[in-house]
């Protein structure tokens, strides 16, 4: 007997319904990104990190010292996690089914944001790249600029539904859309 | 009903009208008034009646510090009670209704309190209700509590939303007046991140009641020019209706934006109000100064006014406060709203000033009395006249409205809010905000200074000076000339000497010259016992404006200086802000994140009842049809797991994926047993301790690779038993090569619990579950059928043969469909955490219940987890200590009720037979209870002095809270399996 | 108490990202301590006014130990470290 088990995304039940046609304001969420934390041993936090930063396609988020996700939309989280074990100094596990990702973007991003996380988002401040472990939305998640106007939310799977209905609420000004993307 | 809209004048769009009402009367007004400035344009002074007396009042002021002109606004649910009529905003279809009067405005019954008010002087409430004491309940709280508060409350739930939001900047300027505006076009020409807060909905502040010209141009139209140009710079942003209440530490402010309290129908994709915690890297206050009312007879009667009050009615809104106007004033002020009103054609009846001489300029044709005061006013409702006193001679003077100036106070709340006291100059009769250094400083008339030249040139300086030390090239700017303002210059008056009749210093508590005098012959002399037992100072206003003359006065009763006498002190808020806005959308669902499992869809499609535990909610039982209460539910579930088997979602434990070298010591380190031969593809229950000794958590951790190993938690203690390991690994044993992350969400776990669990599991596994192959404690990943890697562990809590399987917890509810399919002829059921609980009960294995913060391990019959031999673990030392080793600690046992129908609930103590219930006589507790369908009775686990000498004692079960008393005895705490054979078969 | 809490890896934080777990003062003593010592590890804490020195706890951030020295008075914040940096600053002052 072989059994194919279904995956399901843990917003289903928060975006049935929604319409489709994104607004200018729009909420993305990942549907199957790899993400893997990464830790460096002793001594090799410099040397890990710069492992990570030669891996190609593969986005690294930083979460405090020695402590990294991995994202990758193109490779499965074997592949990544083959490639992040042969770093020396470091140790990896699979986070994707316990990490969900989503990207909040439009001119007025910052202002809804303003609304979930205390720290400064100006440019200069918190520049296209940079990442960092915060409260969003009253929940501990890492929060990456990926654009002048776009940023990624990464949360724990169990606050997901409680982080995206905050996020939609803070959005409504705004007529925040949000689908899989 | 002497105030009247002039024909031209003021900065309103008399092109657009607007309707409101006022205690039912329909009235209109213009775009860009306030609700006072239209109340008075249609002649409506009285707008309410006071605290104490109902003594009828008008409005006094033009803006934030407004005593008597607190109304209620919206009606319904929106109803919003105690609102300065001064600052808000006129909007179409907006109702107010007055307060604190019954039947109406005109006729307050309330007010003969008027005639008693011989007996309502200071001290009242404390001196009178005080005896006899059984009154206090019954009739004196009930009456005071009918008779005193302003507006009435509103119960029903508010029906808009409200936000929360951040802001960070370089420079916050608060207040957007002369200086404000130029601080801020200073610091925003610079390059600096400016935030511009201001309070009214529109920037200028006194440039918009001035009628000078800056620069060439009007006043109104200079302000203008800047905001333009502030509107046009990138790095500045201007926040109106925008109230800065506070100042927090490191440079935090508090302020709550009124986004929509001036449309009658909010939007409901927009907040009301928005509470914004603002970082600034430096902060200027340019709040401005407050006139000072003077003290004299009658000085309360609707009709007396602030002259600055009266100047914005005039200027800003084409007000005139009556037809024919007095003013009485110790300064500059009082001139230049004669000159105004005379200049639109008001008649100004006369101009009082006390002193001798100034250098005023006098307006053709107004009659000055010099060296002269007002001691009484006339009129009931409205005023009548006022009677001017000069050298001992009287003179009646006919006029319906009296606009009085004493001074200026520099508005210094928020740089007073975080300890420091404001200081008194003799030099500018005033107390100034005290010195802080140069992270927020008071600029313009905030810090004393008075010409209105002065004030520009203030706030363009602080501001270079500010972005100069953060590092901005700012340059010096070219100060406009001003054309025409008047000396604000002036000389102190506290009290009009010879005042007939009551002399206000607070007008919103109703707080005479007499109340003061009288605190003091009291011994309440200190300023802060003043406030507290004459009430000045304190409610809605909190004495904004008549605290300095309360200060004043009672330093000249005292022979001081307002210096000794010195201020209350300075809190936040600095005017009141709404629940709402300080709760923002924390509400309902929103108040606190939920967690969910990733089993929840499987368990809700399953029938559970879910409970909220912590933020989780777990699956509580799985009713079936037929099945009437919980317990026939809960019993079906054990029956089935004991007999056949069961799945359960284990999901919610902790679980903590530990790497490294020196991992294996660190487990050994912060578990009380050994960890150091664990080998690898095995579980090992462990237990945690504090470092006193006490028990904290327990639960099983795996090695999975030579350096690998995931810990699990319970439930409840995840998030601590994770920081607690941070602690350990971070300052007590940073050299052991240990690194660690929770995977708690990675993982959706459910464990499948029964006799038959083998048989369902093969089904869906690749690998072989023989007792041989997979023994009881292996912890390995296996594959399942079709290739999914999962985690299995072969642990039970149930007592019975029992697997862990953990999936990635996007497969969690396909996985734990299928073992129902797969186990659906073997009679498979879902069982929830009631079930679980009572099947751990059954077994004698702990929880919370039991590990609660006093027991060690040899007090719940863990004694051989102890690894003594080992050199050091977290509470190793300490749990040896005297008292933990005692004879006589509770230990844990099992109780079964001696008549077979007995009930037994946790919470319940012991005591011996026939011992009358006394601390003395206690005997314990009886911490986890359930109703054992395996035993068909009754069971619970108990904490019992010596209990494990005990086994077979009667004890009786004491339970006072419910009124329940039963025997039962004492055994062993495992009723299930004592052998442990289940678990190796 | 500060509003505000620069941590040493992730920046400027919020107090709310925080949670206080008490004096870093206190050294855990070696196993074989006298009783004294040990019972004044686990019980027994000064309640200082003035300079502190406190552990805070970046939960909601970077989920290092941090001791922030500060003073309970006029509640400026007057150094943030890395509990482990300091931990090894103190080894080689000589304070354990």
């Amino acid at each position: 007997m072989t059994i194919s088990f279904a995956h399901r995304h843990v917003l289903e039940d928060h975006i049935i319904g929604f319409e489709m046609k994104p607004n200018a304001h729009h909420l993305s969420v990942s549907r199957r990104p790899t993400i893997v934390t990464v830790l460096a041993h002793a001594e090799a936090e410099e040397d890990v990190q710069l492992a990570l930063d030669l891996l190609e396609d593969v986005s690294i988020r930083s979460c405090g010292p020695c402590e990294w996700l991995a994202v990758s939309q193109s490779s499965s989280p074997e592949a990544l996690l083959r490639l992040l074990r042969a770093i020396p100094g470091s140790s990896a596990f699979d986070q994707s089914d316990g990490r969900v990702l989503m990207q909040i973007s439009g001119p007025d991003v910052r202002r809804i944001l303003a609304k979930c996380v205390g720290i400064d988002l100006h440019a200069d401040v918190f520049a296209v790249g940079a990442s960092g472990n915060m409260l969003i939305a009253h929940v501990a998640g890492n929060l990456a600029r990926s654009g002048p106007d776009s940023f990624e939310i990464i949360v724990p799977r169990s606050y997901a539904g409680t982080v995206f209905e905050e996020l939609k609420e803070m959005g409504r000004e705004f007529a925040l859309t949000a689908a899989f993307g | 009903m002497s105030s009247f809209r002039l024909s031209s004048g003021g900065i309103v769009n008399r092109g657009n009208a607007i309707s409101y009402t006022f205690d039912g009367k329909a009235m209109r007004g213009f775009e860009g008034d306030t609700l006072a400035s239209a109340l008075l344009a249609n002649g409506e002074m009285l707008v309410g009646r006071s605290f104490k007396y109902h003594r009828p009042r008008g409005i006094v002021t033009a803006g934030a510090a407004e005593p008597n002109a607190l109304v209620t606004i919206g009606e319904g649910a929106r109803r919003e009670p105690n609102t300065r009529a001064t600052v808000a905003e006129l909007y179409d279809g907006l109702t107010a209704a007055s307060q604190n009067r019954w039947p109406s405005l005109r006729y307050d019954i309330g007010s003969v309190n008027g005639l008693l008010s011989p007996f309502l002087s200071a001290g009242f409430y404390y001196k009178t209700f005080m005896w006899p004491k059984a009154f206090w309940e019954k009739l004196y709280e009930p009456l005071i509590r009918r008779a005193a508060g302003l507006g009435r409350i509103v119960t029903e739930a508010d029906p808009d939303r409200y936000e929360k939001a951040w802001a960070h900047c370089d420079l916050l300027v608060v207040g957007a007046g002369p200086t404000g505006l130029m601080a801020a076009l200073a610091a925003g020409r610079a390059g600096a991140r400016v935030i511009l807060a201001h309070e009214d909905f529109r920037f200028g502040g006194s440039l918009l009641c001035e009628k000078l010209n800056i620069g060439g141009v009007p006043a109104d139209e200079f302000a203008r020019a800047i905001v333009d140009e502030l509107v046009s710079l990138p790095n500045v942003t201007l926040m109106a209706r925008t109230t800065v209440f506070g100042w927090y530490d490191d440079m935090v402010f508090g302020a709550v934006e009124k986004v929509q309290k001036h449309v009658a129908r909010p939007s409901a994709d927009l907040p009301v109000e928005r509470l914004w915690r603002i970082v600034a890297k430096r902060a200027i206050l340019a709040s401005g100064a407050e006139e000072r009312p003077l003290v004299f007879g009658g000085n309360d009667r609707p009709g007396v006014m602030m002259a600055e009050g009266a100047r914005i009615y005039l200027n800003r809104y084409g007000v005139a406060i009556g037809r024919k106007v007095a003013v009485f004033t110790n300064g500059g002020s009082g001139y230049g709203l004669a000159r105004d009103l005379m200049a639109a054609g008001v008649e100004v009846t006369a101009l009082i000033d006390p002193r001798r001489d100034s250098g005023d300029a006098v307006p053709e044709g107004l009659r000055v009395l010099r060296g002269a005061g007002v001691i009484a006013t006339t009129g009931h409702l409205s005023l009548k006249g006022m009677i001017a006193e000069r050298s001992g001679y009287e003179e009646a003077i006919d006029c319906d409205a009296l606009a009085m100036s004493g001074g200026w106070s520099p508005i210094v709340h928020l740089l007073c809010q975080r300890g420091a006291k404001p200081v008194w100059s003799d030099e500018k009769q005033a107390f100034l905000a005290p010195d802080f250094g140069s992270a927020f400083v008071a600029a313009g008339s905030a810090a004393g200074l008075a010409a209105l030249s002065e004030c520009l040139k203030d706030g363009a300086d602080k501001a270079i000076a500010l972005c100069r030390d953060l590092g901005f090239a700012a340059y010096e700017m070219d100060m406009p000339e001003v054309e025409g303002a008047y000396d604000p210059a002036f000389a102190s008056l506290w009290y009009m000497p010879g005042s007939r009749g009551k002399a206000f210093v607070d007008f919103q508590n109703d707080v005479t010259v007499a109340d003061l005098a009288l605190s003091q012959r009291e011994a309440f002399g200190h300023v802060e016992h003043t406030k507290r037992y004459t009430t000045a100072g304190m409610a809605t206003d909190q004495g904004k404006l008549g605290n300095v003359n309360a200060i004043g006065i009672i330093a000249g009763m005292r022979g001081m200086s307002p210096a000794d006498i010195g201020t209350t002190t300075f809190r936040p808020f600095y005017t009141p802000v709404s629940f709402g806005a300080l709760a923002g959308t924390a509400r309902g669902e929103h108040s606190r994140p939920v967690r969910r499992s990733p089993l929840h869809g499987w368990a809700a499609k399953n029938g559970a009842v879910f409970v909220e535990s912590g933020l989780w909610h777990r699956s509580s039982w799985f009713p079936r049809e037929g099945e009437k209460t919980w317990r026939e539910a809960v019993d079906r579930e054990v029956k089935t797991v004991r007999s056949s088997a069961g799945l359960c979602d284990v999901s919610t434990l902790g679980k903590i994926e530990i790497f490294g070298a020196g991992a294996g010591e660190f487990l050994n380190r912060v578990y009380s047993n050994n960890f150091l031969k664990l080998p690898v593809g095995k579980a090992r229950y462990g237990l945690m301790l504090r470092e006193d000794g006490i028990v904290y958590d327990d639960g099983t951790t795996s090695r999975l690779s030579e350096n690998h190993y995931v810990l699990t938690t319970t439930t409840a203690y995840a998030a601590e038993v994770m920081a607690h390991l941070e602690f350990a690994a971070q300052t007590l044993f940073p050299h052991l090569d240990v690194r660690f992350a929770s995977s708690s969400d990675q993982w959706a776990q459910m464990s499948l619990a029964g006799p038959k669990a083998r048989i369902i599991l093969q089904r869906l596994v690749e690998d072989d579950l023989s007792n041989a192959a997979f023994p009881f404690l292996a912890a390995r990943e296996v594959t399942l059928k079709g290739g999914l890697a999962a985690r299995l562990f072969r642990i039970s809590f149930s007592g019975e043969l029992a697997y862990e399987l953990a999936v990635p917890a996007g497969y969690g509810e396909a996985v734990a469909d299928a073992i129902m399919e797969a186990g659906q002829g073997d009679g498979i059921c879902a069982y929830g955490v009631e079930a679980l609980n009572v099947l751990r009960i059954e077994k004698g294995h702990v929880t919370h219940n039991e590990l609660e913060g006093r027991t060690t391990a040899d007090d719940v019959g863990l004694g051989r987890m102890m690894a003594m031999q080992k050199p050091d673990f977290i509470g190793k030392r300490l749990s040896t200590r005297f008292g933990l080793t005692a004879a006589d600690r509770l230990q844990m046992v099992g109780l079964k009720p001696v008549e077979a129908d007995g009930e037994i609930k946790a919470g319940a103590h012991l005591l011996k037979e026939n011992a009358k219930p006394s601390m003395i006589n206690d005997q314990g507790f009886v911490s986890s209870a359930c109703y054992s369908p395996t035993l068909g009775s009754h069971i619970a686990l108990a904490m019992l002095k010596s209990g494990r000498e005990r086994f077979g004692e009667k004890i009786v079960v004491w339970d006072a809270l419910r009124g329940q008393e039963l025997l039962a005895e004492v055994c062993a705490p495992v009723f299930v399996d004592p052998d442990n054979l289940k678990l190796h078969v | 108490m500060a509003s505000l809490i620069t941590c040493p890896h992730c920046g400027v934080r919020p107090k709310e990202e925080f949670s206080i777990r008490g004096d870093a003062v206190p050294v855990r003593p070696a196993p074989n301590a006298s009783d004294e010592t040990w019972n004044r590890y686990v019980f027994v804490r000064d309640n200082p006014k003035g300079v502190i020195r406190e552990y805070w706890h970046h939960v909601s951030g970077c989920r290092r130990y941090l001791v922030v020295e500060r003073d309970n008075v006029s509640h400026a914040v007057l150094s943030v470290t890395d509990a482990t940096v300091a931990g090894r600053a103190g080894q080689k002052e000589g304070v354990r």
